[in-house]
């Protein structure tokens, strides 16, 4: 009861904010409805993927400080565990998403345990060095298809089938996300304010002045990173009954990861809208960036020279992010 | 309330879909809307602008009068059965990204309201577009895909003009059957020692797989020793594993899938580690590219490809010299596998709706289903266009065959390709042993 | 038996030239504390810098080598003053980010000029020769000259380092940056040095590798991970760690012909079957992980 209390209570925030998020959260209700084109809901439903995805990474990312640029492979897992159960033994998707979860979180803890005894740039390469060979390993495993991947076949389900997630229309998966979107806002309202929370952020500030408090620095990382692993492979799970077809090159690339990583940094690593910010303005960004000058002008490439300014010139001269400047503002103005 | 609102979006939704439903129908068309799907850049861009020329070809044959052309849509200046009404062509760039592909299948369809799809070379992309389609019920014709799967999967709104590669390797194991009976032109009767161990390196992705598929399917009926098979990353920057893996095993016969630039690479390294086997056969795609034929010059004379189009077919086809003639006008090179392929797999979309005399999807499913086109029409050596509506392929052109060419220098000195197999329209004799580097 | 050989002799051939590509990272390393990921994106620029001086003047591949030495220098000076400078003020977090916004736009840069399709060299005076040296070793000419340089290039940059004034200047810069400061090093300078060598030493590498490898836009990741790994194995900082430590990545490499030895030689069948070329760069990530995790200061670490 306390948890749920702590997890719709979201007081601590200046009014102001709660009214632009209670209006967003409207139009994002509603948005359905005045959907230009395909293009248009396309776009928002990977904005609320990525925000999830950049939400479970603001854990151990942000409020951990632990960059972390691997979180494809728990995308990867997630969205071929529930592919292949519902592929060779047909298990719909509200079963397979939790076991996804599970398998992932047990390989975070493998792979966990080692992880967190290296600390800054060695820790990073290393997160990079797994998730490739976790996409190697799958690139020659015939039982995930290897890299030819695996296809869920528009005709075995007569969509719309509500436990495998087989839909025509994007609009189901639209407000499936959205549901999952709200969820997790819940999940990481409480998570802030939770002991691991605090614990996190006293570790993120000197980490030696949280070992003398007592804090079991190893394991409260590795617990954090198993929560964000969780998070990740719930949305590769829908992932791949959206997209309905998976590679490893392509779901378990590194640019996903440093996708993943750039969304939260640039909202603002460490803060609850963070995640939410930087999704908001780098995928629409990208899709139509991609769109004008990508696709129609014949510019390939062009989008993501805009985005990597972007990121240059945030991390160089802003590394807190959006949320960094949109702070710095109201302290100034109280002042 | 959450619940409500989802209903009442379905509903919306629901209506939506029947608005746009209605309009399609009563829509008199004046212009045929036909969503392009090919690799215009990557990997595969080399391809990808025959392709486009190809189809560009056949659209612009479509669309006018030549009358001296012995072809049925050269004739009827656009669609005779819906008033003339003209093809019109929307190029997309899937990049080689099954993914990317799935997206603007999407798009052309829904936002571009497209009433049917031509592509996408990449088997891989063909299977996730093809699929969109099948969802959203737009017919959808592929004439370059070869991967045995696409038309095994009981889809109803895709056909494939191309036949696949479960022929074209049984054509290559004949071949090799055929040089131990002494059958093949200019080569005495090899015994079956010398060239009974295979090796394989196929690209990683659909296509390859399935290719190694075939490569072992018919390794073990024709009784040859497959000693290795290996698939590497079509983006691949280095082969030279690979190659001396492949050299480890000793083959006699080395047999490759690539798309074009891996391709060149492949035959580079192979150069640099001096492998030289008795035979190289490539699986069609890169090998016949104008690039690969420009970039590895004298270096591929011997080099054994199967394809579906020579320019030798000239010579017996007077409608393939007189389109080739055109092709050459328009982009400076002889039609290739890939253009020609493409061509008719656009030239097919043509007689498709002129047969359904109107662009609803059930008609043109109808349409498509019953279509037959003689072979004379073709510039591809096939006996004609037919599509298969029972059994286990759906879709599949019935009238296809393949060919196998080999590169051989000219008297000129130019390095073109020459028909090997079949036996019954080889054009020279065949180089036997390569000759090496 | 010819296996086994052909395998070490290729092994160790690419070692030497994996090496050359990591010596710049190292060498930034070892002077100012921040990791370099468009280190795979500078090699690109030298790969692409070698295939068009050669293709726009005619000349041999080969000689290429000073453009690229030029163009690596100036791109890493102007990116340490343009750019790294304000990042190194930041947090780590920043740093990492930063360098990837780097890497994105040089690699989507290459992408928009150039187009994502592969290009090799076709023509030049070592392209395509090699040297059938018996026993099973094959040396492509190419690459032979390439490990050549390396070596060269080690020993100029170790003598660089101990011997001269300026290497004097940068170690000092490197091990405190501040007490050199007061000893009236220009660490600044200093710092923009090391960003120049740096790049110069990776463009070269790259000018030299386009003569056996194909060049595309994406390929500059793969070679920033096994530049960390021959890094993280040699210690970072240490130039002749780097090049031990490229000679052992190099085997690992080769781990694929290894397999291939031991399947013909005591023929088992099922060896054959395993995938081993598929999974040649994963043994290099595993490297890195096991390095790491077991021995952080590397193979040779002077610097934590």
């Amino acid at each position: 009861m306390e948890t749920l209390k702590n997890a719709v209570d979201f007081s601590d925030f200046p009014r102001i904010d709660l009214v632009i998020a209670g209006a967003v959260a409207f139009l994002f209700l509603i948005f359905p409805l005045f959907s230009a084109s395909s293009f248009a809901m396309a776009t928002m439903i990977q904005f609320f993927m990525f925000s999830l995805y950049g939400m479970g990474w603001n854990t151990i990312g942000g409020y951990g400080g632990q960059v972390d640029l691997g979180k494809a492979q728990y995308v990867g897992i997630g969205a071929y565990t529930t592919a292949v159960m519902l592929l060779r033994w047909d298990i719909p998707f509200w079963v397979s998403m939790p076991v996804g979860m599970g398998i992932a979180v047990i390989w975070s803890f493998i792979i966990g345990y080692p992880l967190f005894r290296l600390k800054g740039h060695y820790f990073a390469i290393a997160t990079i060095a797994t998730s490739l060979v976790l996409k190697d390993l799958f690139t020659v495993w015939s039982f995930v298809g290897a890299a030819r991947g695996l296809e869920i076949s528009p005709i075995t389900y007569p969509p719309p089938d509500y436990m495998r997630l087989i839909f025509k229309e994007d609009i189901y998966y639209y407000y499936l996300i959205l549901g999952f979107f709200f969820l997790g806002l819940l999940y990481m309202n409480w998570f802030r304010k939770s002991r691991l929370g605090f614990q996190l952020r006293c570790i993120k500030d000197n980490e030696d002045m949280a070992r003398s408090l007592g804090i079991n620095v190893h394991w409260a990382k590795i617990k954090t990173y198993a929560i964000a692993t969780a998070f990740v492979s719930m949305v590769g799970s829908f992932h791949v009954c959206y997209i309905k077809v998976i590679e490893p090159v392509d779901i378990m690339s590194l640019d996903l990861s440093i996708l993943i990583a750039l969304m939260a940094m640039l909202g603002g690593a460490g803060s609850l809208w963070g995640p939410i910010i930087g999704a908001g303005v780098l995928i629409p960004l990208r899709s139509y960036l991609k769109e004008w000058l990508g696709a129609a002008a014949g510019l390939v490439g062009i989008d993501l020279i805009f985005y990597a300014l972007i990121i240059m010139i945030v991390s160089a001269f802003e590394p807190r992010g959006i949320w960094g400047i949109v702070e710095k503002v109201r302290r100034r103005k109280r002042r | 309330m959450n619940r409500l609102l989802r209903l009442a979006s379905v509903g919306i939704a629901l209506a939506a879909v029947l608005g746009l439903m209605l309009p399609v129908k009563a829509f008199s068309a004046e212009e045929i809307k036909i969503g392009v799907i090919y690799p215009l850049t990557g990997g595969a861009a080399a391809a990808g602008r025959e392709l486009r020329a190809g189809a560009e070809l056949a659209a612009e044959i479509a669309n006018g009068v030549m009358a001296d052309l012995p072809m049925t849509m050269a004739k009827n200046g656009g669609i005779k059965a819906m008033g003339g009404a003209k093809i019109n062509l929307i190029f997309k760039d899937h990049e080689g990204n099954p993914t990317v592909g799935a997206d603007l299948a999407k798009k052309l369809i829904l936002d571009d309201k497209v009433h049917g799809i031509l592509g996408c070379y990449h088997s891989s992309v063909t299977k996730t577009v093809s699929a969109v389609c099948e969802q959203y019920g737009v017919p959808m014709i592929n004439g370059s895909s070869t991967s045995p799967d696409l038309t095994m999967r009981g889809f109803k709104w895709f056909w494939r003009t191309t036949p696949h590669d479960k022929w074209f390797t049984k054509d290559l194991f004949e071949l090799l059957k055929g040089l131990t009976e002494g059958k093949v032109k200019g080569v005495k009767a090899v015994p079956k020692k010398d060239i009974e161990v295979l090796a394989a390196a196929c690209e990683n992705t659909e296509w390859g797989s399935l290719v190694t598929e075939m490569i072992k399917l018919f390794a073990g009926e024709y009784e040859f020793k497959l000693r290795k098979t290996l698939l590497y990353a079509d983006k691949a920057t280095d082969l030279s594993s690979e190659v001396r893996s492949l050299k480890a095993a000793k083959p006699d016969v080395m047999l490759f899938a690539s798309y074009t630039s891996d391709a060149i690479l492949m035959l580079k390294t192979l150069k640099a580690e001096k492998a030289g086997p008795k035979i190289i056969w490539g699986q069609d795609a890169g090998f016949e590219t104008p690039e690969f034929r420009n970039t590895l010059g004298d270096d591929i004379v011997g080099i054994l490809t199967r394809t579906v189009f020579l320019p030798q077919v000239v010579e017996v086809k007077k409608v393939a010299g007189q389109v080739n003639r055109m092709y050459k006008a328009k982009t400076g090179n002889d039609l290739s596998g890939a253009s020609a392929r493409s061509f008719t797999g656009l030239q097919t979309w043509v007689h498709v709706i002129e047969k359904a005399g109107s662009t609803v999807p059930a008609e043109i499913q109808k349409a498509a289903n019953a279509i037959e086109i003689p072979g004379d029409e073709l510039v591809v050596p096939w006996a004609g266009v037919k599509f298969s509506t029972t059994g286990d392929e759906l879709g599949q052109n019935v009238l296809g065959s393949g060919l196998i060419g080999q590169y051989q220098k000219a008297k000129d000195g130019k390095v073109a390709l020459e028909i090997v197999y079949p036996f019954d329209v080889v054009t020279a004799d065949m180089v036997y042993p390569f000759p090496g580097w | 038996m010819d296996l086994l050989l052909g395998s070490i002799a290729a092994g160790i051939v690419l070692g030497m030239v994996i090496a050359l590509v990591a010596l710049g990272l190292t060498i930034i390393f070892g002077v100012m504390e921040i990791v370099n990921f468009a280190h795979g994106e500078f090699l690109m620029v030298g790969m692409y810098t070698g295939l068009l001086t050669a293709q726009a003047t005619g000349t041999d591949p080969i000689f290429t080598l000073p453009v690229a030495a030029i163009v690596g220098f100036l791109l890493g000076v102007i990116c340490y003053a343009g750019f790294i400078k304000f990042l190194i003020r930041g947090p780590m977090v920043a740093q990492l980010l930063g360098t990837f916004g780097l890497m994105l736009f040089l690699r989507n840069l290459a992408l928009l000029i150039f187009g994502s399709s592969d290009r090799t060299v076709h023509h030049g005076i070592l392209v395509g020769k090699s040297f059938d040296i018996g026993m099973g070793i094959i040396l492509p000419a190419t690459k032979a000259a390439a490990a050549g340089l390396s070596v060269i290039a080690f020993l100029a940059v170790w003598l660089l380092m101990n011997r001269t004034k300026i290497g004097k200047a940068l170690t000092a810069t490197a091990l405190n940056a501040q007490a050199a400061r007061y000893m009236g090093i220009p660490t600044e300078k200093m710092n923009a040095l090391a960003w120049g060598i740096g790049g110069g030493s990776v463009t070269v590498a790259g000018a030299l590798i386009v003569n056996f490898w194909a060049v595309n836009p994406f390929m500059g990741l793969l070679f920033t991970m096994i530049a960390f790994t021959v890094v993280a194995l040699g210690g970072f900082g240490s130039v002749p760690g780097a090049f031990f430590a490229g000679l052992v990545v190099g085997l690992i490499m080769e781990i694929p012909g290894f397999w291939d030895f031991f399947t013909y030689t005591f023929d088992w069948p099922w060896m054959a079957d395993v995938p081993m070329t598929s999974l040649k760069y994963m043994w290099i990530y595993v490297a890195y992980f096991v390095i790491t995790v077991i021995r952080p200061r590397g193979l040779f670490g002077w610097k934590h």
